[in-house]
């Protein structure tokens, strides 16, 4: 008797998971879940939002498995993707944006032209202008600009393409970041990560499809929903991975409790459960059995994956780990490794790059100095790694903020403040991108003498998103998911593809 | 023809009846809009010719639109002559460039039939079915059912509800299923009503026969637990948190809210009184206190104290929210699309948007770190001091002014808060909380109102003594109004200070004075300037008492909750339209309105929020009672009969069973006088409910989403559910109800978040076992297990949980230490000595409410052994794994295993 359920059941499994995963109506991926949940999450949900036609009632392997490996519509030129936020907004005029211009007018009034109608977080008044403060040099073959707070980076110069004038509208860094992630300044819609493994799945299924990873000390300003899932399915949010403690929450068998005695376990329940699908036929029950066989997987493959321990000692000396520490080098390390071992979407935090000249570690000259060191190291490793292993073709690595800073040194309170800094600024400020599709030492977009505003190739949050689905395979304008009675995309009603760093 | 078995909605099979009938020629059976042809205009048209895009200047989302002349300079449509309309020439043209759709397949006949007939007979253009709702719909009826009828004990049928379902059922050619177990009926019900497995005393009365299956409902309705529940899912709605969210996510003390929605419920407040209390308990006359903290159903807003923050843009988006909130929450309507433009499907206008913030518009809230207003909950000893002001002010005064110095003393409101002060000279407005004055520093609050007080009320901090302040009408130049020393304070004060009566609204400009202290230096940080009419008959005996009660109510530190509060008159707030939805650019003013496409405004309600909520739970709106049946239904059998919860609209699912829909909507709002607790007993009470869960995969093939409800429902728990029951089989749940949110243990390093200081701090005792809906919600960093099984963070409005089934739900299950924990309770509990079998069964039983099976059983006892064999093999592994045991034994270890494997088990997380 058992074993003939057992064969019935493999049967089912294989047969659905032949039944392709296109269904039949639009309309139904806004349909609740009824006892059958997971299936009527994903029906007709394809990620290309077209009608289906087909109306077979089988349910797919999706259905099983929501993070089961799909292809995007187009041919992609990368598999994965890292990206690097330096949460509290980076200053490009002290990394990446060279105004020997600027430097002439340092200590002078800013002209009463560039402050009309313009909004700050916290500058008063008339403010000052602040010259550079770090030393600019050409690098590499491209002769691109960059600073001596980053020695390191110029090795890896030629690979990326800079992105000299984003722009965005929001100056706070909550609602920056939920932009930046999201594609809204408001709570409420999926990040990137979600959308990539929502539309693609993921390449390995010991491993969450989207993980994250925080340094610095601090989540980013505007929390978890940053990596949420929105209205997607909740599986898609990313799943912090942490550097102290449990790799993934609960992952770790309880003390006493042997890897034998958990799959035991783990057999029984799903035997019983088998039984359960006998009686009620009930597919989530079916998914039940797949995940709890993925969890036991997963409680191998995170901490093994997690483990930067394991790598060879030059390896962890090139990108400067701290094991056991909560470090962005460590991160750096790690999304290599997740990225190896085949995971959707990496995104790394590192907080700390707030520099309003209020504090001495948020100091434009001593603490971004220090924060720059903190990355140097572990992002020219990361990239020149990827390359050695033959990965960075498919992969995309991005960096930025959720703004720039200002070119004018922060008066908050209309006082003099007691470091040199930059208040928030979106008008204009660097981005890079570098990997697979992307074009090697492309530089796109220029500000004005000073940094304040793009003079030429100025692009929006949403041409970066644009460029991203772009990269892993998707038209974003197709890329779309039904939600009260809308079709919503990642970029909204706008966004285009950044073609001139496209290789 | 085949008829796609999916497209099971009632519209569809007419539309193909129609063709039978007709033969597919164009005359016959009449054509209708709302089921035939609004759906063709929505798929095919409307992209282009709709609410946003009038391509040609054809639009076909409101009647006016299709009518009137396009650019053309003819209509499109000429009602009675099909050939001679210009919208059915293109669908034929040949000429892609001219035919319609544009760029797109060619519309089928079928489709291209039905609109000509349609423009034929008339075009006469209807409304679609959601934006009506019928007087009256009949209950079918079944003359040979007898079976299934109410004598036979077994029957299907045992209320109305399930005429209409059989009647459905029956055009699909399938039966109902047998009646669901006693023990699993018992379950199911009690977990749906009071959201807990029924207690063992219960479940046996009922197994025995001891009480009827509706004395059971009525005594689960009686529980208290009945309001933990329901609230769970209305705080969803209410977006309720522990925390303000945005970046500092500072904590909110704003439990009381969630405390009132809990005793509604299980006070059974009719819908409609729930409704306007909510979204208008402070403009009701002489409000009560319950009612001031219903209002901060709209309170739960986020509240952004990041620095650099424009409070205005934070105020709007609000306001923006609580728009949004209340058509998702009470009429299913998406009105996020209207705030840019004319709604692209339904029929509501981009002005319309407006209209609604106009009733938002005006409250006193202003998305400050305070979130003032706030209502204070005063001691008895306080409220004699208090009562004693309002006394006072009755006696000499009006009803009128004993209200206002009530409302003042409880929230503090109206005031002028520092963030609109202006000009700063020597001073500066130090981001989100107060003023900051330097020696001979000013500003200026611009358009004020004194309420022709003799006092000012100032709230501020003063670092020194001796500053003079001076305060003056229009600007530096201006008459003197006021002119007072203020001194050292320890922290923030309310305090009076005496000016010059004037009747009209001026700028005040504020100055302070203090040479002994250095330039640049914080003399006094101002945080709000207030006028309150002068408190009456001076001359009278006792008046010092009363004001300085007054002032001692206004300085009292109080618990606190965040309400509603209205603008007075002087401090109205104007609507305008914003361009294209950005706040920055306004363009015309608006006056408050409803949306013309529902039902009418009724002159005699007060336009504001109290006359809005009167609009919304008229019997006239089509959508009120739709929506919540809805909600109710899709609760209990986890699917809407709309199936999509957040649009009942032209873009909305079709209802699985409209008629029952609006027989249930009409009976909850005239029989049952929109009692919940009666609507849910209709539910649980039907034969559809008691029906067993038991299917086969063809059943599961033929009806996925049971839409066709030929079988009881059954779905995954709810994330407080899980917990809760857990805690409630093993015996460890707290019945403790209300109060703070409390901090059951969650792994270290869970929270981190920016400049906030606030820790989990693991509560202690019962605490750490409450129930779901009593733990500490932080929205940038909720509990994490009850995220993982699909809870929210409650940022926003959650109109349902999205249920997923992913490898971390299991790893709590089986690694989380509450589950551990409970999973150790449980086996306690239950252990037999020397009777392994037995115990296990217990185990099980208790857990599920079922009897063991033998397979089950013997799998169980498998795990049993081999974990025994473990844990004596290794002596250390008890002690490690049973840290809750003072002598763990390799026994109880074993069975504390086989405990958490139940606990997995997906019978245990479903309701069945």
């Amino acid at each position: 008797m058992k074993d003939k359920i057992e064969r019935l059941i493999q049967e089912k499994l294989v047969r659905e998971a032949e039944v392709n995963t296109r269904r039949h109506f639009i309309k139904s991926c806004a349909q609740g879940m009824g006892g059958i949940a997971l299936s009527s999450i994903f029906m007709g949900c394809d990620p290309l939002g077209k009608p289906k036609t087909n109306s077979s009632m089988g349910f797919s392997e999706r259905d099983l498995n929501p993070l089961a490996t799909l292809s995007p519509p187009y041919a992609p030129k990368v598999k994965s993707v890292i990206y690097l936020h330096m949460a509290g907004a980076p200053s490009q005029l002290e990394m990446f944006d060279y105004k020997p211009q600027l430097q002439k007018y340092d200590g002078q009034d800013c002209p009463q032209s560039l402050l009309e109608g313009k909004k700050f977080a916290f500058i008063k008044g008339t403010p000052k202008l602040l010259g550079p403060q770090a030393e600019f040099k050409q690098e590499g073959e491209s002769g691109n600009w960059v600073s001596n707070f980053l020695p390191h980076f110029k090795k890896v110069v030629d690979e990326v393409a800079f992105l000299k004038a984003v722009n965005t509208d929001q100056f706070n860094h909550g609602p920056a970041q939920l932009f930046m992630h999201t594609g809204s300044p408001r709570l409420g819609r999926p990040s990137i990560g979600a959308w990539a493994t929502y539309g693609l799945g993921s390449e390995n299924q010991n491993l969450p499809g989207f993980v994250v990873l925080t340094s610095g000390g601090n989540s980013p300003d505007a929390g978890k929903s940053v990596w949420g899932s929105g209205f997607l399915p909740s599986v898609y949010q990313g799943v912090q991975c942490r550097s102290k403690g449990d790799p993934v929450l609960y992952i770790e068998d309880p003390e006493g409790i042997t890897r034998d005695l958990k799959k035991n376990t783990i057999k029984t329940i799903n035997e019983i459960n088998k039984k359960e699908y006998a009686k009620y036929a009930d597919p989530e029950i079916l998914a039940r059995i797949n995940q709890y066989e993925m969890a036991y997987r997963m409680q191998i493959a995170v901490p093994e994956v997690m483990n930067i321990n394991s790598e060879p000692e030059h390896i962890k000396q090139m990108y400067g780990v701290e094991p056991g520490k909560e470090s962005f080098a460590n991160n750096c390390l790690l999304a290599r490794k997740l990225v190896e071992d085949g995971v959707r979407f990496v995104q790394l935090f590192d907080w700390g790059w707030d520099t309003h000249g209020n504090i001495r570690e948020g100091s434009i000259d001593l603490g971004l100095r220090n924060k720059c060191r903190e990355i140097d190291r572990p992002i020219t490793a990361l990239i020149l790694d990827l390359k050695q292993r033959g990965l960075l073709d498919d992969t995309l690595i991005v960096w930025g903020g959720e703004f720039g800073r200002t070119p004018m040194q922060e008066n908050r309170g209309n006082k003099k403040m007691a470091y040199k800094g930059r208040d928030h600024h979106g008008d204009a400020f660097t981005m890079w991108m570098a990997g697979g599709g992307i074009k090697k030492g492309a530089s796109f977009g220029q500000t004005d003498d000073i940094g304040f505003s793009a003079v030429e190739g100025r692009v929006s949050v949403h041409d970066v998103h644009a460029t991203i689905l772009h990269l892993l395979g998707f038209d974003h304008e197709q890329f779309t998911y039904e939600f009260q009675g809308r079709n919503f995309r990642l970029t909204d009603v706008e966004g285009e593809i950044i073609k001139e760093i496209l290789a | 023809m085949k008829i796609n078995f999916h497209i099971k909605s009632r519209y569809l099979k007419l539309v193909f009846f129609a063709f039978i009938i007709s033969g597919c020629t164009s005359t016959g059976e009449k054509v209708d809009f709302s089921t035939q042809i609004k759906p063709i205009l929505n798929t095919k048209c409307i992209t282009c010719h709709g609410g946003v895009k009038k391509s040609g200047g054809f639009g076909l989302l409101f009647k006016e639109d299709a009518f009137t002349e396009t650019e053309s300079g003819k209509p499109a449509i000429i009602p009675g002559n099909a050939s001679g309309s210009e919208m059915i020439k293109r669908l034929h043209e040949e000429d892609p460039e001219l035919r319609m759709p544009y760029e797109k397949a060619k519309l089928s006949d079928e489709e291209i039939d039905l609109l000509t007939r349609w423009v034929d007979q008339g075009a006469e253009w209807g409304e679609h079915w959601a934006y009506s709702l019928p007087e009256k719909v009949d209950v079918p009826t079944f003359a040979q059912k007898a079976s299934l009828g109410p004598e036979n004990e077994n029957g299907f049928l045992k209320n109305q509800i399930d005429n209409f379902v059989l009647a459905r059922m029956d055009a699909e050619a399938l039966e109902p299923n047998a009646p669901a177990d006693k023990n699993v009926i018992a379950r199911r019900v009690a977990l749906d009503l009071v959201g807990l497995p029924p207690t063992p005393q219960l479940l046996q009365n009922f197994e025995s026969g001891t009480i009827s299956y509706e004395a059971m409902v009525d005594s689960l309705l009686a529980q208290k637990t009945y309001g933990e529940k329901w609230a769970t899912w209305w705080l969803d709605l209410a977006r309720y948190a522990d925390s303000k969210g945005y970046e500092k996510d500072m904590e909110r003390s704003i439990w009381k809210y969630r405390d009132w929605v809990i005793n509604a419920f299980n006070e059974d407040m009719p819908y409609d009184r729930f409704t306007i209390e909510q979204l208008a308990g402070d403009l009701l006359p002489e409000s009560s206190t319950d009612q001031l903290i219903a209002t901060a159903f709209h309170r739960n807003t986020m509240n952004n104290d990041e620095g650099g923050t424009d409070d205005e843009e934070f105020r709007v988006a609000t306001v923006i929210d609580r728009i949004n909130t209340t058509f998702s929450v009470w009429q299913s309507t998406t009105m996020e699309c209207v705030q840019c433009h004319s709604h692209p499907y339904d029929p509501f206008r981009h002005k319309e948007y407006y209209e609604l913030m106009a009733f938002f518009n005006n409250s006193r809230d202003e998305d400050t770190p305070s979130e003032s207003p706030l209502l204070k909950f005063f001691t008895p000893e306080q409220q004699k001091e208090v009562d004693k002001v309002i006394e006072w002010a009755t006696r000499f005064g009006s009803d009128q002014l004993a209200r206002t110095y009530k409302d003042f003393m409880q929230f503090t409101e109206p005031v002028y808060k520092s963030h609109f002060f202006k000009d700063f000279k020597s001073s500066v407005y130090d981001d989100h909380a107060s003023v900051v004055f330097w020696d001979n520093g000013s500003c200026i609050i611009e358009n004020a109102y004194t309420n022709e007080a003799s006092y000012v009320l100032l709230n501020y901090r003063s670092h020194y003594n001796g500053t003079k302040m001076t305060i003056r009408a229009n600007d530096g130049q201006g008459p003197i109004l006021g002119e007072f020393t203020i001194n050292k304070t320890k922290g923030n004060i309310t305090a009076q200070f005496p000016i010059k009566k004037i009747d009209e609204k001026t700028d005040l400009y504020i100055e302070t004075q203090n040479n002994a202290v250095a330039k640049e230096i914080n003399i006094l940080n101002l945080y709000w300037v207030g006028f309150v009419p002068d408190l009456p008959a001076r001359d009278q005996p006792g008046w010092s008492d009363a004001n300085a009660a007054f002032l001692e109510a206004l300085n009292a530190n109080t618990e606190t909750v965040p309400i509603m509060a209205e603008n007075p008159k002087f401090m109205k707030r104007t609507t305008q339209l914003f361009d294209r939805g950005s706040w920055l650019s306004k363009t015309d003013t608006v006056m408050p309105g409803t949306p013309e496409s529902l039902n009418t405004w009724n002159t005699d309600w007060p336009d504001n929020r109290l006359g809005l909520s009167r609009w919304i739970v008229d019997k006239r709106n089509p959508l009120t009672a739709r929506t919540l049946v809805n909600r109710v239904w899709h609760q209990i059998f986890g699917r809407g009969i709309v199936a999509t919860l957040e649009d009942i609209g032209s873009q909305s699912e079709p209802p699985s069973h409209p008629e029952l829909l609006d027989w249930l909507s009409l009976r909850f709002m005239n029989e049952h006088g929109w009692s919940i607790k009666a609507l849910v007993k209709d539910i649980v009470m039907s034969g559809t409910y008691r029906q067993s869960s038991e299917s086969t995969p063809e059943m599961y093939r033929l009806d996925p989403n049971n839409e066709l409800l030929a079988r009881g429902p059954r779905i995954r728990l709810g994330a407080e559910q899980i917990r809760d029951q857990a805690l409630a089989v093993s015996g460890l749940l707290s019945d403790k109800m209300y109060g703070p949110g409390v901090m059951p243990p969650q792994p270290d390093g869970v929270w981190q978040t920016v400049y906030n200081g606030s820790k989990w701090v693991e509560s202690k005792g019962e605490d750490r076992y409450r129930r779901g809906i009593y733990t500490y919600l932080k929205r940038t960093s909720p509990y994490p297990s009850f995220l993982t099984f699909d809870a929210g963070s409650r940022e926003v409005c959650m109109i349902r949980r999205t249920v997923t089934n992913t490898p971390l739900q299991a790893l709590v299950t089986l690694n989380d230490p509450v589950y551990l924990e409970a999973s150790y309770q449980l086996a306690k509990n239950t252990r037999e000595k020397d009777n392994v079998g037995r115990s296990i069964a217990k185990a099980y039983r208790m857990a599920t409410l079922s009897d063991i099976e033998p397979e089950t059983l013997s799998a169980l006892m498998e795990l049993y052994q081999n974990s025994l064999a473990e844990f004596n093999s290794n002596k250390e592994a008890s002690k490690l794994f049973l840290k809750f045991d003072n002598q763990p034994t390799a026994e109880l270890s074993a069975l504390t295993i086989v405990a958490n494997a139940i606990m997995n088990l997906d019978e245990f997380l479903t309701k069945a």
